[in-house]
């Protein structure tokens, strides 16, 4: 009995002779991209085999916090900036600091943003995973709908009052729903809280900012919207993702993450070519605040994830090679040219193009790539994971009417703040 | 001879439940490193509304699904031991939806019950929101659970059914007796036993509801914490929110639950369950 289970856990190495990795990702439409990568590197290393596994977003947690745990995490891994405060404080991941050391010593700095190096460093300030890729939130919207409608195309002079007018005059020629206002953080709330001028998290994210009066004209601004009739309200998205719905023709702007467009392409042939994307609208009178980045009522949140591998790994140094190779420009090139994403690498950015090539529809990419100049870094401190879902099921009671917003708010804030200071106490 | 058994159930079952217990009493600080705070967890969870919102949503899921669900196995078991053409079929009919994933399950009543396009309100001419309106979310998951579960009951009741010896039912039909007077007099008392087994498990599996919820409901449901049972608060505080002491305390709780739910039936059992002839 003991011997079965003891075979059955030792499956570490293989009768081939080679190493055997496991890549665990949660996007399956990156798995060729992340694929094409693996290829180029054991094309290198003929002694190594990578295995790409795709999971859900849900599951993906659940199982490698278990695989941590046991010390049985998967050789390479995705890391969220949700997440990797949490794992890399817990001395979970490798530290990928001086990776590059024999290369250039000032790699990370020269080849990645500041904002692709923070969301892959932990609280001490040392790197645990390679910065992978970059995206934002843009609008997407129907230009048959905006035709019929008789309502030019939104534009970069877009203001939130252009997006509610634009919506009314759709609903009311069209009878179809205009701007449909989800509940979600980084593709909803987040975006119109900081283009109001307020913020989620303090700069040094020790603090929440729900009750600020920038956010509370966002959310305000935000949440209200599914009070008006051009709005589905929340129940309607609970059974309706937004996406489904746009596509169905069934509304005419909702907010998507460039990370989607491909897969989006992809799967709705017949749609091509009636859709383009637009920057986000912006504030026209935002709350002055020493907080917030921007004083002209533009912003996206951009996010941006990181290959790791475990502290305690296995297979640790071949795993830490292949994730430095995954560094490199030449396997951040093949990311964006197989679609997979926007690659963090500098200067290969637009590789990603090559997603869209073999369509003759085209979409206004640029927008994307220009919003980059003023987007906010996605809102996450190191109790992310205790408060996050907490803030959620606040979010979902202010939009079934069980709390009203203000109310909704303060319980918002004084859970980010609790859980915060409850993390900082214990570090 | 029994120490695989044994081992298997130290093992897998009663290290399992003591670490529960001990977790109970722990703050998770992550990957598997417990702190002893005594009985925060348990002041936290009594004194936490959503925690009693769950447990009356899980003892009001049971209200619902329970007797109609017994009471509708029970008949389908009769129709089925009565001479009916296409026994057979039927009763693979019925058995059906146990032998279909709980997943594809849910997913096919959520189209059935959306609140837009779905087939169900199609029918009804209504335009109710079944699975986002506080009203009817319940309602909607009971629903599902007592279609997917009939037919096994129905089996067990059935095995039940057909261990009657028919000489009961001819000696009663000659003192006289109807149908009605035949099934509270001979068919109830004898199948009283499988009926208080089905009852048992019926019971423990409701108060277990998690998969359902699971996949109907969605973080973002706006009647979610009107329809979250004590074992989907217990996932999504110990793996959403990672908080696993926490969760513990809610599983002790449950397990609680159904010891005295469990006990209670078995003392009631004496005043109708006939084990002799």
């Amino acid at each position: 009995m003991l011997l079965l289970l003891l075979s059955l856990t030792g499956c570490g190495s293989s009768s081939d002779g080679k190493t055997h990795l496991t890549f665990q990702i949660w996007d399956v439409y990156q798995r060729p991209g992340m694929q094409a990568m693996c290829d180029a590197y054991t094309a290198k290393h003929p002694d190594v085999v990578i295995e790409v596994q795709a999971t859900s977003w849900s599951e993906y947690w659940t199982k490698l916090e278990a695989s941590a745990e046991s010390n049985t995490m998967p050789d390479i891994f995705w890391m969220h900036t949700n997440q990797l405060l949490y794992y890399a404080d817990f001395g979970m991941l490798a530290d990928v600091t001086n990776l590059y050391d024999d290369v250039e010593s000032d790699y990370y700095e020269k080849h990645f943003s500041e904002i692709s190096r923070n969301n892959a460093s932990g609280s001490d300030g040392k790197l645990y995973g390679v910065p992978k890729d970059k995206d934002n939130g843009l609008l997407v919207y129907n230009k048959e709908m905006f035709d019929a409608a008789g309502v030019p195309y939104p534009t970069e002079d877009w203001t939130w009052g252009d997006l509610r007018d634009a919506s009314q005059k759709i609903h009311d020629k069209t009878g179809k729903y205009g701007f449909m206002a989800y509940n979600d953080d980084q593709l909803g709330y987040w975006c119109f809280v900081y283009q109001a001028g307020g913020h989620i998290l303090t700069a040094d994210r020790t603090k929440a900012g729900y009750t600020n009066p920038g956010s509370v004209k966002g959310m305000e601004f935000y949440v209200n919207m599914q009070k008006e009739d051009w709005c589905p309200d929340q129940t309607y998205f609970t059974e309706t993702a937004p996406s489904t719905a746009f596509f169905s023709e069934a509304g005419a702007m909702y907010l998507e993450g460039n990370w989607n467009l491909p897969q989006l392409m992809e799967n709705y042939p017949e749609m091509r070519g009636k859709w383009d994307i637009a920057k986000l609208p912006r504030c026209a009178d935002p709350i002055e605040d020493s907080e917030s980045l921007d004083k002209d009522g533009r912003a996206t949140l951009s996010n941006g994830l990181c290959y790791s591998t475990a502290a305690r790994g296995k297979n640790r140094e071949i795993a830490l090679n292949v994730i430095k190779f995954f560094g490199t420009e030449e396997a951040q090139r093949i990311q964006g040219e197989k679609g997979a994403a926007i690659p963090a690498y500098i200067g290969c950015e637009e590789t990603w193009r090559a997603a869209f090539d073999s369509y003759n529809e085209k979409l206004n990419l640029d927008i994307i790539f220009e919003q980059f100049d003023y987007a906010v870094q996605a809102v996450y401190n190191s109790a992310s994971p205790k408060w996050k879902s907490q803030v959620l099921d606040e979010l979902t009671r202010v939009y079934s009417g069980e709390r009203d917003l203000k109310t909704g708010l303060k319980n918002m804030e004084r859970i980010v703040n609790k859980e915060t200071a409850k993390k900082l106490a214990d570090d | 001879m029994v120490a695989p058994t044994i081992i298997g159930l130290v093992v897998l079952n009663l290290w399992p439940f003591v670490q529960t217990l001990y977790a109970s009493f722990c703050e998770h600080e992550g990957f598997g490193h417990y702190k002893f705070i005594g009985l925060q967890n348990y002041v936290d969870m009594f004194g936490n509304a959503e925690f009693w919102k769950a447990t009356w949503n899980t003892i009001y899921f049971c209200i619902l699904t329970v007797p109609v669900g017994i009471a509708l196995a029970l008949l389908i078991a009769m129709l089925l031991n009565a001479h009916v053409k296409f026994k057979g079929g039927f009763r693979t009919i019925f058995f059906l939806p146990l032998v279909c994933a709980p997943a594809a399950v849910a997913m096919v009543w959520r189209w059935i019950f959306n609140g837009e396009y779905g087939i169900l309100n199609q029918i009804l001419g209504t335009k109710i929101q079944w699975i986002t309106d506080p009203k009817t979310a319940v309602l909607a998951v009971a629903i599902v659970s007592v279609w997917s579960s009939v037919g096994y009951d129905a089996v067990l009741l059935l095995a039940g059914l057909q261990n009657i010896p028919k000489s009961l039912y001819e000696a009663n039909s000659i003192d006289g007796a109807g149908k009605i007077q035949q099934f509270f007099t001979i068919t109830l008392p004898m199948v009283s036993p499988t009926l208080f087994s089905v009852l048992i498990m019926r019971l423990m599996a409701s108060m277990k509801i998690y998969d359902l919820i699971y996949m109907m409901a969605d973080e973002t449901n706006p009647a979610l914490t009107d329809m979250q049972s004590l074992m989907y608060l217990f996932y999504r505080s110990s793996f959403v929110a990672g908080d696993r002491g926490y969760g513990s305390a809610i599983v002790i709780w449950t397990v609680g639950l159904i010891l005295i739910v469990t006990l209670v039936q078995f003392q009631g059992q004496k005043k109708w369950v006939t084990y002799d002839i």
